[in-house]
Parts: structure tokens; C-alpha cells; sequence
């Protein structure tokens, strides 16, 4: 079928306007919020803004119907090419699906459309005494469904857990257009736990329509305190020490001396400007909890060497401590043109020997690296600083980061904490999974989408092949049973 | 795939006897049926080959944890091996500072409790014999507690896997840091599919710190629409507590000695914030209970492990115990109903208000249970049947009535396990 059939059976579902097929109207759609030196520019042949779910449903069957990729899209923040359209095809994006539906306290869930705004979304249950927890640092732009794709996380992650922790329930359309709702809101839904296994696929086993999430209760009360250390060290002993005493803070977070320079030179967040780390720490929950942990914190930091401590007395304080953090990566602009942002995890008490490790790296690749990530779960956002105009800064930068990657991987870590894999860093998971590994989730993935329609080329790496794979493995064991192998 | 193996029952059993010591195959009994050998593999790769000598013989494999829970699962078509994974029991990993733990299968809940209970942390979970359960069988099974209102479950807990597939592979996903979005979920991809998939042989889990108090609140009332309400009062509080259930008066008086309807909450934290929360808990619902009795620590333990053993999938032989999901704020109108419609049959009603559950014991002949099951498996959002004489479960879907996305699941049987060989019949749909 040709393109403009194709073209009018999309209008006939979303209407002209939901069909943008021009060249330069496609122009936003060829990248997300990932580096476009590492990632690239690709051209969907459409995008296509449905409205509602049956909408959805039908731009997935008709794409079945011809055999055209879908990609799935957010507000295209995602950080690892997630909702790049690497073979073309349609580009569902949900942007105009953004609707809270329903919010019911008394039972703790909520339904949303997929384009809600992940802070909207908390700004609206707040009035009502309630927040959605995940609370990734592009909070303001990002959507609920992007979150559920990539299962986001975010400062609060440290007590409150990842986004797979707050869905209840899915409503997806399925790489064939059926639409199934998943799980519900109570627990322990007879069957396999689809709602677990949509959330974090990044769009390539279904579209998510609705999303049914749980409230998490205001806090009755919190406290936020900044603590300056000499050193990363320092602060990263302290960090393990309030774990060690039992304390699950709701965030825990670092920041190192570049980017507490870029921090202060860009919004004057007050932050300490000589030291060497400064260690943000949020607790919450029952008040008479809430102030003895503030004190035990305050002492564990000064006992590892903080030579600073400030609680802040007000939300107006509050507020302006979280100021700086939250405006880490746009003060990186001060520092240079160009960052690429590392997103990696290790385990926590990896985190002093890693951070030497990025500082050797630092030297050794002749490249400025900042540091600002969540101590308290031990993902690590080392930014490397550079000008892609420079010859062969680009290359250098890969090579750095590549090395970051493996040692945190060698150091019991994996390659994403809370961006994902996507195009970046599919082929990096031969890092950390075996070809079994692989197969089993290519499985997993065939078993949604056997046609590989949906949002192909992401998540697993290429040109692994799992049916040489396993005859091999059956000759192996047909070896070893003493049989031949037919 | 480009071939296959077929293998002659003779020569598979000898090949298993090789992989595993042989076991008694009267202690594996599931549903009256008895496997033709039961084996013990002592090592994941000797698990995940003895599938593979199953799957080319076409021999039918039901894993095997401590047995408590054999009691969840439609009836078998078939029974040809019980793989006992007991032998898998070691901490492969635990570093308390990361707050993580990996552990083999074969672990009892006792075990791995009192390891971390050495260096002051948890898991929140609860069972009714921690010395028999295994981490494999709560993790295939999905069963949880009523925790899980406070800490979430072994679902939100879970971070990484090591499953052994038909195929003769083992299989990890996930990892041993608490943030990972590192390829699929393959945690939840086998939490609670009732080993179906893959036979479970490692879990990971970020782990927490054990509270330094634990308090448990009991507040009696009349009418069970009474303590209904002042579960959801406490439920939708600030005031926190980690578990909310509510007794009807036969179980109220066999784990509380009280009469009428109980609220329990459990209330976890440093001593002087229980006692305050306690208290307070206790002020917010005052006007409408009549008695209060507070248990202490180490009573708070033996009075949540016995609320476990009322929740728990077990063969029964004159009852029936079914677990439904509904709303928290619908829990106090659906206990009045089962009470209203079962009357003296009704030998155990826990409503776990935090998450929305109710989990109901009824007595009687079969041919009235499977009446029962008939009812009970309509009420609700979702209906397991968690325990019944055999011939009440013969033809049914214990799962009861099915949700969305069957097919997806079907074909994910198809593609882990082609040839069936892993529980057949038992999960959802017969898969």
C-alpha cells in the first residue's frame, strides 16, 4: 500500500490533525532528549497524535495490518533514544491523551491517560493529601506514561521505590491492537503479572493508554538538611553510616565541587561554595520519627567529617536547598557547551572507589567531569563535560564513558539506574547479561510482539541470534545425554 | 529451532538419577497425586539440566520449596518429577551497607530472617511456618502479607532473578542494585507464575531496616461494617501503620481471645514514636470502639505469624479457603454479605484492609464447597481458591474468573516452555 492510502487511513482514524506526515512538522520527532551526536537524527514516516485509546487501538492494527514499525512517545525527554523511529514507520505519540480520570483516595489509586505530566499530576493530588512518588528530575516535562515505559525514578526513589512500585494497573494496546487492561487496584491478580512486565519494557510491547496509579500519603512531616564535606569521601562515608543506623531517608543526594561552582555561579542556591561534596538529605514521615532522625543525621554527618550542617526551618528553605539539585544539569551550560550525562548504578559501598575511579578517568581522557547523583541508592550521574565542535572530543567522550560503564558493571552495577537502555545502550548489555540472559528476554519480547513491530531495535543489543543459540545448546546437551541430535 | 532431542523415559530417569539424590515420592504428594521420582539437585546447572532431560522425555516436573503451599494451583494434568530445590539454600550475596541480599531458592524464611535480623534489617514478610517456607515458594507463588500496607511486598522488593528454563538454561534478570531499568523485568515476569515459566532458583532483594519496636493494636467491635470504617479511617491517616486487618469473631477468638470484630494494627518504628502512634491510632478511632488491648513486641510476632496461617494456601479436606480482591472501602459491605450468607460455616474471615483482600474460610461437604467456590469465585475484583478437597478443585480454574490478556499468556507458556513441562495445568487457564 502506498503512503498517501496509509496517510488517509490515519486521518480517517485521528483526524488531520493528528497526522503530521511534512518533513519539517516531522522535524521534533526525529530525536528525544538523548545526545543527538551519539544518537542521531531519524525520520519517522508519520506521527500521529491520537486522542483516545480506540484511536490507538486502530493506528496499531492498521500498522499491523502493512507491517509498519510503531514507536510509542512521551514528551520525548527520555535520555537514551527510547522513542527514536530507527526503521521509520509511525510514531504514536500521546501527548493529547492527558487526562486525569479518576482519582479515588479512600481506596489509594488514580487513573490517568498517558501524556498526564508527571507534576501535574502530584500538583493535583496534593490538595487532597496525597502525591504520586516517582519524581524524576524531569518531572515538569516528562509524562506518566514515559515514567511507566522507562520505569523512571528519581531522588525519592531511595524510600519510595521506582515507578514499578506505584502502578497498579495498565491499560496497553498490544503490538496486535487488542486492548487489555493488567492488574488492578488490589493486589495479587490471578496470572502472570503483565502490569510488572509492561512497566520499564520502553515502549516495545505495547502502548499504555490508561495508567492506574497509587497515591502515596502526604508525609505528616518532612525535613530537608545540607551537610558540606571536605570531600566526595567523606560524604559517601557518611551516607553508608545513616543507612547503617536504620535511617531510610526519602532522598539522599550528592553533589561534587564542579557542580556545586555551577550551581551557585547560575541560581545562588547558598550552597557552601568550598566544599568538596555537599550531601542533601530529606527525611519524612511521623513527626516525632522525623525529628529524631534529623537530629541522628545531622550528627552522623559532622561525625564524618561535615564541618557544615543546616536544617532548614521553613518549606520557603526547604525549597531553595532542593533549588540546586534540581537545577544541577542546566547549570552544566556555565561549565561547557556540551555534556553527556552517565546514568549507572553501582552499590552504594562501591560508591567511594567509583568516584575515584571517574576522577582517574577524568584525567586520563583529558575530560571535565561533574558530579551530581543519588547516594542514597548509589546511581551515579557522572556528566562529562566537553564541545563537540573539538576533533575528536566526541570520540573521547565515548571511550571515557564506556570505561565508566564497565567498572561500575565489574563492580557488581548495571548500565542504567533510571534512564534506560533504549538505542544508547543496547549493545552495551552484553556487559552485564549472557547470550542466555538475552534469549530469555527476547522471548519475553517475542512473545508480545512476534512480528518485532513495536519500537524495534531497542532494549537488547544486535546481532544475536537465539535460535543458533539455542541449537547449540541443544547439541550440547544432546552431547552429553549420549544422543543424536537430529 | 533447527532440532530436537528426544529421549526414552527409561534412559531420562537414569540421566536424573545422575543429576539429583533420589527422594521418598510419597513426601511429594500434590493433590493426591504421587511422582513417579523425586529428586534434589544440588546445584543450579544440575536443576536446569534435569529440565532439559524432562523437557527431551516429556516428563512433567512440579518444583518443590518447603510444600507448605502445594494447597494454590488448579490440579495437575500430569506429575511424572518433583524437583526439590531444597538443596539450593545458600546467601550467594549480602552486603548489609547496600542493603541488598541474593539467596538461593531452597531457603527457608526462618533462615534468611535470622541472617538478617543479625545485622538488624528485614524482609517484611510473614509466614505461618517461616522454618518449612522457602523464599522460591513465596516468590512463585506471590503470596504476601498484610505488610505489604507499610513496606510494599516481595514484589516491590524484588531486584533480580536466576530462573532455570525448560531449555536447559539459567537465566538472570535484574541485578543487585536497588535502581536498575537494565532490560525486562524478568523479576515479575516469574513473581507469583507459579514456577510455570521457570523454575526459580535465586531471588535478589533490596532489604530494610528492622524496626527497633514493633506494637500491635486490637480494637474490638460490634458490627463488622464498624471495624470497616475504622479501618479505613487509620488507612487513609498519616498515622502509618504497617498492616491493617480486621478479624471476624471466630478468628478474633482464636488468635486474640476477643470477642467480636478485631482492627489490628501493627505499628513498627523507634520505641518512643510507636508508643506516641499507638496512642494516637487509638485517639482516631476511639468513639467507636469498645475495647483496646495493645501487644507487645514479641506478642505483635506470634499474633501476625498466626494471622499468616489464616491466609495461606493449604490443602484442606472439609473446607474451603478463598482469597478475594476488593476495594479497601468495599471490604466492610462484602464481609457483612459472606457472614450473612455462610453463618456458622464461616470458620475464618480476615479482611486485609491495607491492600484490599479478603481471604475466607468455609466449612462443609464437597458438594456444598463446590457450591461455595461457585459464589465466592463471582464476588469481587478477582477470586483464588487457595485450598479445597480435591474433588471440589476436579474441573475447576482455581484462578477463577479470568482477567485480560490470556493469550499474551499463553503464548509466554509457549515460548519458556514449550513442551508443558513445568506444572501442567496448575496456573491460570490449565497453562
Amino acid at each position: 500500500m502506498d503512503r498517501a492510502t496509509i496517510r488517509s487511513r490515519l486521518v480517517e482514524i485521528v483526524g488531520s490533525d493528528g497526522v503530521l506526515d511534512d518533513p519539517e512538522e516531522l522535524l521534533v520527532y526525529e530525536y528525544d532528549a538523548s545526545d543527538e551526536v551519539f544518537a542521531g537524527h531519524h525520520r519517522p514516516d508519520f506521527a500521529v497524535l491520537p486522542r483516545t485509546a480506540e484511536q490507538v487501538s486502530a493506528v496499531v492494527r492498521l500498522a499491523n495490518e502493512f507491517g509498519i514499525p510503531v514507536v510509542p512517545r512521551g514528551a520525548g525527554t527520555g535520555l537514551a533514544g527510547g522513542a527514536l523511529a530507527l526503521r521509520g514507520g509511525i510514531v504514536v505519540v500521546v501527548t493529547r491523551m492527558n487526562r486525569i480520570l479518576e482519582v479515588n483516595e479512600q481506596d489509594g489509586y488514580a487513573i490517568v491517560e498517558p501524556g498526564v505530566i508527571n507534576l501535574e499530576l502530584t500538583q493535583a493530588l496534593q490538595p487532597r493529601g496525597y502525591f504520586f512518588a516517582p519524581d524524576p528530575a524531569s518531572q515538569r516535562a516528562c509524562t506518566i506514561g514515559g515514567n511507566v515505559g522507562n520505569n523512571s525514578g528519581g531522588p525519592h526513589c531511595l524510600k519510595y521505590g521506582v515507578t514499578t512500585n506505584h502502578i497498579l494497573g495498565l491499560e496497553v494496546v498490544l503490538p496486535d491492537g487488542e486492548r487489555i487492561w493488567t492488574g488492578g487496584p488490589v493486589p495479587e491478580t490471578p496470572g502472570v503479572d503483565l502490569t510488572g512486565v509492561l512497566v520499564g519494557s520502553e515502549g516495545t510491547l505495547g502502548i499504555v493508554t490508561k495508567v492506574m496509579v497509587r497515591l502515596t500519603r502526604l508525609p505528616e512531616a518532612v525535613s530537608v538538611l545540607l551537610a558540606a564535606f571536605p570531600n566526595i569521601e567523606s560524604a559517601s562515608h557518611a551516607t553508608s553510616a545513616i543507612i547503617a543506623a536504620g535511617m531510610l531517608p526519602a532522598a539522599l543526594e550528592m553533589m561534587d565541587q564542579l557542580t556545586i561552582k555551577a550551581v551557585e555561579d547560575a541560581f545562588h542556591a547558598g550552597y557552601p561554595r568550598e566544599a568538596g561534596a555537599v550531601l542533601l538529605v530529606e527525611l519524612d514521615g511521623l513527626q516525632e520519627i522525623v525529628a529524631e532522625n534529623t537530629s541522628r543525621v545531622a550528627e552522623l554527618c559532622r561525625q564524618h567529617g561535615a564541618w557544615e550542617v543546616r536544617v532548614a526551618r521553613t518549606k520557603e528553605e526547604r525549597d531553595l536547598l532542593w533549588l540546586g539539585r534540581k537545577s544541577a544539569f542546566g547549570a552544566m551550560g556555565r561549565l561547557a557547551p556540551n555534556y553527556y550525562l552517565v546514568d549507572t548504578t553501582v552499590p552504594r559501598t562501591k560508591l567511594p572507589a567509583t568516584m575515584r575511579r571517574v576522577e582517574e578517568l577524568s584525567r586520563e581522557y583529558r575530560l571535565s567531569i561533574a558530579n551530581v547523583f543519588h547516594a542514597g541508592d548509589g546511581n551515579l550521574h557522572p556528566l562529562v563535560l566537553f564541545d563537540r565542535q573539538r576533533p575528536g572530543e566526541v570520540e573521547r567522550v565515548l571511550e571515557c564513558t564506556t570505561e565508566i560503564l564497565r567498572y561500575c558493571v565489574d563492580a557488581g552495577g548495571t548500565l542504567s539506574g533510571e534512564h534506560g537502555i533504549g538505542f544508547e545502550k543496547r549493545d552495551y548489555m552484553t556487559l552485564v547479561f549472557t547470550t542466555e540472559d538475552l534469549c530469555a528476554m527476547a522471548g519475553l519480547k517475542r512473545s508480545f510482539d512476534p512480528r518485532e513491530l513495536f519500537n524495534p531495535e531497542k532494549v537488547l543489543p544486535t546481532g544475536f541470534r537465539c535460535g543458533e543459540v539455542a541449537a547449540l545448546r541443544q547439541q550440547a546437551i544432546a552431547q552429553r545425554l549420549g544422543l543424536e541430535y537430529v | 529451532m533447527t532440532g530436537t532431542t528426544r529421549l526414552a523415559p527409561g534412559v531420562a530417569m537414569e540421566r536424573l538419577a545422575e543429576l539429583g539424590a533420589p527422594h521418598d515420592p510419597r513426601a511429594y504428594r500434590v493433590d493426591g497425586l504421587e511422582p513417579l521420582v523425586a529428586l534434589a539437585p544440588e546445584t543450579p546447572e544440575a536443576v536446569a539440566e534435569a529440565l532439559a532431560v524432562c523437557a527431551a522425555a516429556g516428563l512433567v516436573v512440579i518444583p518443590w520449596g518447603g510444600g507448605r503451599q502445594m494447597g494454590l494451583g488448579n490440579l495437575p494434568e500430569r506429575y511424572d518429577v518433583a524437583l526439590d530445590v531444597r538443596s539450593l539454600s545458600a546467601i550467594t550475596h549480602y552486603e548489609p551497607d547496600d542493603l541488598t541480599i541474593a539467596v538461593q531458592a531452597g531457603r527457608s524464611i526462618a533462615s534468611l530472617s535470622s541472617e538478617l535480623a543479625a545485622h538488624g534489617q528485614m524482609l517484611p514478610i510473614e509466614a505461618a511456618d517461616p522454618e518449612r517456607v522457602t523464599i522460591g515458594g513465596l516468590v512463585a507463588t506471590g503470596i504476601g502479607c498484610p505488610r505489604r500496607f507499610g513496606y510494599g511486598s516481595l514484589r516491590d522488593l524484588i531486584i533480580g532473578i536466576t530462573v532455570a528454563l525448560p531449555d536447559g538454561t539459567l537465566a538472570r534478570g535484574g541485578g543487585i542494585v536497588v535502581k536498575n531499568v537494565s532490560g525486562y523485568d524478568m523479576m515479575r515476569l516469574h513473581f507469583g507464575a507459579l514456577g510455570s515459566l521457570g523454575v526459580i532458583i535465586q531471588a535478589n532483594f533490596k532489604v530494610l531496616p528492622a524496626p527497633e519496636a514493633q506494637r500491635t493494636l486490637l480494637l474490638s467491635f460490634r458490627e463488622s461494617d464498624q471495624s470497616a470504617a475504622a479501618a479505613l479511617t487509620l488507612r487513609t491517616s498519616q498515622l502509618a501503620p504497617t498492616a491493617l486487618v480486621v478479624l471476624a469473631p471466630p478468628v478474633a477468638k482464636r488468635l486474640a481471645d476477643l470477642e467480636r470484630w478485631v482492627l489490628a494494627a501493627r505499628c513498627e518504628g523507634p520505641e518512643g514514636a510507636v508508643e506516641r502512634q499507638v496512642e494516637r491510632l487509638r485517639a482516631s478511632v476511639e468513639t467507636a470502639s469498645g475495647e483496646s488491648v495493645v501487644l507487645d513486641d514479641r506478642k505483635t510476632l506470634a499474633f501476625w505469624s498466626s494471622v499468616q496461617g489464616e491466609l495461606e494456601a493449604t490443602p484442606f479436606d472439609r473446607e474451603l479457603r478463598v482469597r478475594i480482591g476488593e476495594l479497601p472501602s468495599r471490604l466492610g459491605e462484602l464481609a457483612a454479605q459472606l457472614e450473612r450468607r455462610y453463618g456458622s460455616a464461616l470458620r475464618s474471615l480476615v479482611l486485609d484492609s491495607g491492600s484490599g483482600l479478603a481471604y475466607v474460610t468455609v466449612s462443609g461437604e464437597p458438594v456444598e464447597l463446590r457450591a461455595f467456590w461457585g459464589e465466592l469465585r463471582e464476588l469481587g475484583r478477582h477470586a483464588t481458591l487457595l485450598g479445597a478437597p480435591i474433588e471440589v478443585k476436579a474441573g475447576e480454574d482455581v484462578f477463577g474468573r479470568h482477567p485480560e490478556g490470556i493469550p499474551v499468556m499463553r503464548r509466554l507458556k509457549e515460548t519458556f516452555d514449550p513442551e508443558r513441562i513445568l506444572n501442567r495445568g496448575r496456573f491460570i487457564a490449565h497453562l
